[in-house]
């Protein structure tokens, strides 16, 4: 049994949230809820819990402004954003703000509960969609300003194909030979990529949702 | 507090003659000395000033807010005109441009007014044709000023009205657009969500069927919401691919999840391999026993790959009853015909994987 986890839950459907809290599994603890960027800052702030559970579209702004406003406060608080959407320019944009992981509103219950862990412990959290708009915004042939930041090595590619299809972390274990660990490692190596990296697609995506 | 919109009544308490320049100066919070001065002074050019005096005190009521006769306005009117042709006379300018000065100004009056616009137009032709026959017999300059006036009056007849009818025609647009949007929501919501909404309430004991038609409706609202979006666009690859997962999802009642990076136009190769995947995952959402399928289409410049995968019972090839194997053949077959190929793995208990792939043709 893993360790308890406390998180807050924004989003501003109230019975999208209670769905949410009523799937979570028994590890998992919310300590508050919140239905506005002006309403979630402040309980953030106040609860410091392990992971916020981030809607990409609220009322007053987008997630990305709870980022901006709670980081400075509370460092070690992780975000796992979520949204109905999926496109592309949403997904980069709240990952670029600081997000750890990016699911659809359509995941089960289970997993949900599994990804928060691993938000909680540090590590990315990459739904099948997100892996595929990282091959894309990757694989363009722009000249490479930064080889470290802005190109995926072979592995990190063939982790990400492995997600894009729906592969789980053990799966992926299995199927290249590493370990769990190993594969976290390299996810969490992509999200630091994709948060640092100045690709033109990024920061293009980015832009269309006013993050820069 | 100046008052600037009416005109001010004459002060005879305070005043020396009328109460004129005493009235005028408590309005405009000056000295009534400062006034007097500048009647005077106009009584140099011509007379004017003491013909704009008199009109004054013909036009300014005796009391706030008191009407003045028609005969008495008139007359002030008539006096106002002789002050400024006095005016214009000690400027030293002709007669004739003098007095289509002063027609031009009553036009515009009326014009103005909105009342008697005719009578107006009317007036600025004339002050326009006495400017030009005038200028006719007095030499240069003055004949240019004759298009000028006869434009300058156009507008002023029609500028009003045809400002007027913009703004109102802009206005109606407005509303005609706001009304046909108002009403192509509502035909909307009434036909799907509506609809919907009846439909899972009928059907509420039955979750597959239910989660079927919320999710039929939810693709239906995004590619209306979002018809630029990527997905949902007939001619490309992933496109094609997404409604192809959409018809499974409706007919098998499974949920397909789709993620791709890169696209391709759709041609014959590229349509035969959504057909496969199609195939595919119908394949999956009959025989794997899985809720979920999900579909990796991935365009590179090696080619075409599509994954389908599921994590229902799986099977083993070896012992696929015949009409099964009859399916694959029909994704088999669609690659290879292609020059693609398609790798089938399955390990039972675990689930299944088809890929499909398509070598980039060289062209």
């Amino acid at each position: 049994m893993k360790a308890s986890r406390r998180i807050v839950i924004v989003e501003d459907h109230r019975i999208f949230r209670a769905g949410v809290r009523s799937e979570l599994g028994e590890s998992i603890e919310v300590v508050g809820e919140a239905g506005t960027v002006g309403e979630a800052i402040p309980l953030v702030i106040e609860t410091d819990p392990d992971v916020v559970l981030l809607d990409v579209h609220l009322p007053d702004g987008g997630g990305q402004a709870v980022i901006a406003g709670v980081s400075p406060e509370r460092p070690g608080v992780r975000f796992l954003a979520l949204s109905v959407s999926d496109t592309a320019e949403d997904v980069i944009a709240v990952v670029r703000a600081g997000a750890r992981g990016y699911v659809t509103k359509t995941i089960s219950g289970e997993e949900l509960t599994e990804a928060i862990h691993r938000v909680a412990d540090g590590d990315a959290v990459f739904s099948p969609r997100l892996a595929g708009f990282v091959l894309d915004a990757f694989s363009s042939g722009e000249p490479i300003r930064d080889a470290e930041l802005d190109e995926l090595t072979a592995r990190e590619r063939e982790v990400l194909r492995l997600i894009a299809r729906g592969y789980r972390y053990k799966e992926i274990a299995s199927s290249l030979h590493l370990s769990v660990k190993t594969v976290e490692t390299h996810v969490s190596s992509v999200l630091r990529k994709l948060q640092l990296s100045s690709r033109h697609e990024l920061t293009r995506w980015a832009a269309e949702r006013r993050m820069i | 507090m100046v008052d600037v919109g009416t005109i001010p009544a004459r002060d005879r308490a305070n005043g020396v003659v009328a109460g004129v320049a005493a009235g005028i100066g408590r309005a405009l919070e000056v000295d009534p000395t400062l006034v007097r001065l500048l009647f005077a002074l106009l009584a140099l050019a011509g007379g004017a000033g003491i013909a704009l005096y008199l009109a004054a005190a013909l036009l300014m009521p005796d009391a706030p807010g008191e009407r003045r006769g028609r005969v008495r306005f008139a007359a002030g009117m008539t006096l106002l005109l002789l002050a400024a042709v006095a005016a214009l006379n000690g400027l030293g300018l002709p007669w004739f441009v003098q007095l289509s000065a002063v027609l031009a100004a009553g036009g515009a009056f009326f014009l103005w007014r909105e009342q008697q616009r005719v009578l107006g137009g009317v007036l600025f032709v004339t002050a326009a044709v006495v400017l030009f026959t005038g200028g006719g017999d007095s030499g240069a300059g003055v004949p240019l000023l004759t298009p000028a006036a006869f434009a300058g009056g156009l507008l002023l007849v029609v500028g009003p009205w045809l400002w007027r009818t913009a703004q109102e025609r802009a206005a109606e647009r407005m509303r005609r657009v706001r009304s046909e949007e108002r009403a192509e929501v509502a035909a909307r919501v009434h036909d799907s969500i509506l609809q919907t909404l009846a439909l899972i309430q009928r059907e509420s004991a039955d979750p597959k069927r239910v989660e079927q038609l919320s999710r039929r409706q939810e693709r239906e609202l995004r590619s209306w919401l979002f018809p630029e979006g990527e997905l949902f666009k007939d001619d490309t690859l992933v496109g094609a691919i997404a409604n192809a997962a959409a018809e499974v999802e409706e007919l098998h009642g499974v949920r397909v999840e789709i993620a791709s990076a890169g696209n391709v136009p759709l041609d014959d190769d590229s349509r035969a391999v959504v057909l496969a995947a199609r195939e595919a995952m119908a394949n999956a959402a009959r025989f794997s026993g899985a809720d979920e399928i999900s579909v990796y289409a991935e365009v590179d410049g090696d080619g075409i790959s599509v994954f389908v995968r599921d994590r229902g019972t799986g099977f083993d090839r070896a012992a696929v009853p015949l009409e099964r194997r009859g399916v694959s053949e029909s994704i088999e077959g669609r690659m290879t015909r292609r020059g693609g190929t398609a790798t089938i793995s399955s390990t039972p208990g675990q689930g299944t994987e088809v890929e499909l792939s398509l070598p980039r043709k060289a062209s």
